[in-house]
């Protein structure tokens, strides 16, 4: 920004506070050491000066409020509420598609967990067969025997009689154990 | 620019709230339900034939145990909340208790504990289908075995 050309252009914006300080700095340097263009600059502030006191005369004398008014109903006329919702459905999908990635992944992993909570009777690939599966057995030093019978997908805890009748207090014994 | 990057945000937080919804829907109805379970009390002996007809829905199951002889002696159903425990009376002065532990792909956990008098006859945790069951059989009843079905019914 070394030009006075390129300073000018700058000068609206550094008056208006709307520069940021690096370059407002700039700016200020260069006015201070360039008769020229602080002579543009007093011309802008006159400028400004003369704006603000024709509008805040002649600003009073305008009546806006049919003026908002008017281009209040052209906004809601033209403007239906469908409108609005395709406008704002074109924005969304214009957005970057792993926007529309992430929620369907999360979709479908709602969809995965409840499926079972839904439709209960559902089998799926995790859900292979109907036995049951015996995470642990503690039958206090008794013999017990596993069985999973595949026909009617059965599975039986059987608990056996110690042959000494050690541990055991009944006074009913079975006549015999199961086969299977 | 700023408007894509509000539409991102936007999309991210309402999905985020969807699923914690949902999450907290299908935890808060899981752990409301209590469990029905109901357990059979059977008789399996050797001294005749009979078969009741009382059993004839689970003649198949109970035929795998290869008795002559099966009589039904009791049914007993308790609804049991999440954690809880449910006791029943089996015969020969003998209890059953079930605590549903956890539902999981469409199973249900529980923790049986088998007692006599204040003697532990067996503790076991099994994983069983929702509204199936297993057998849990041995102890000796009046000159046979007993056979109890155990079964579990989750919302």
């Amino acid at each position: 920004m070394k030009h006075c050309d390129d300073i000018r252009e700058f000068l609206g914006a550094w008056l208006d506070g709307e520069l940021d300080p690096s370059e407002a700095e700039a700016v200020r340097l260069h006015v201070a050491d360039c008769p020229a263009c602080a002579e543009e600059r007093r011309q802008l502030e006159k400028l400004q000066v003369a704006m603000k006191s024709v509008f805040s005369t002649e600003g009073e004398r305008i009546a806006f409020e049919p003026f908002w008014h008017g281009v209040r109903s052209r906004i809601e006329r033209n403007r239906p509420w469908h409108a609005e919702l395709i406008e704002w459905l074109r924005s969304a999908l214009e957005a970057p598609r792993l926007v529309w990635a992430v929620p369907a992944m999360i979709v479908v992993l709602i969809v995965a967990l409840s499926l079972n909570s839904i439709w209960p009777s559902l089998k799926w690939w995790g859900q292979r067969n109907n036995y049951v599966a015996v995470e642990s057995i503690d039958a206090h030093g008794r013999n017990v025997a596993l069985l999973r019978e595949d026909d009617t997908k059965t599975t039986v805890i059987w608990l056996y009689q110690n042959p000494e009748g050690e541990n055991d207090t009944s006074e009913e014994p079975a006549q015999s154990g199961p086969t299977f | 620019m700023t408007h894509r990057k509000n539409l991102l945000k936007a999309a991210l937080l309402f999905n985020l709230l969807i699923f914690l919804a949902a999450a907290w829907i299908q935890a808060a109805d899981k752990n409301s339900q209590p469990v029905h379970v109901t357990i059979g009390t059977i008789l399996a002996g050797n001294q005749n034939d009979e078969f009741d007809a009382r059993l004839k829905g689970m003649e198949k199951q109970l035929k795998v145990m290869k008795y002559r002889s099966y009589r039904w002696l009791k049914e007993e159903s308790q609804d049991v909340a999440w954690g809880g425990n449910g006791v029943f009376e089996i015969p020969g002065g003998r209890s059953l208790s079930v605590a549903p532990q956890e539902i999981r792909n469409n199973r249900i956990a529980l923790k049986v504990r088998l007692t006599e008098g204040q003697k532990p006859i067996i503790d076991t945790t099994v994983r069983i289908p929702n509204k199936g069951n297993f057998i849990l059989g041995g102890p000796p009843h009046e000159g046979g075995a007993l056979v109890l079905s155990i079964s579990a019914s989750a919302q």
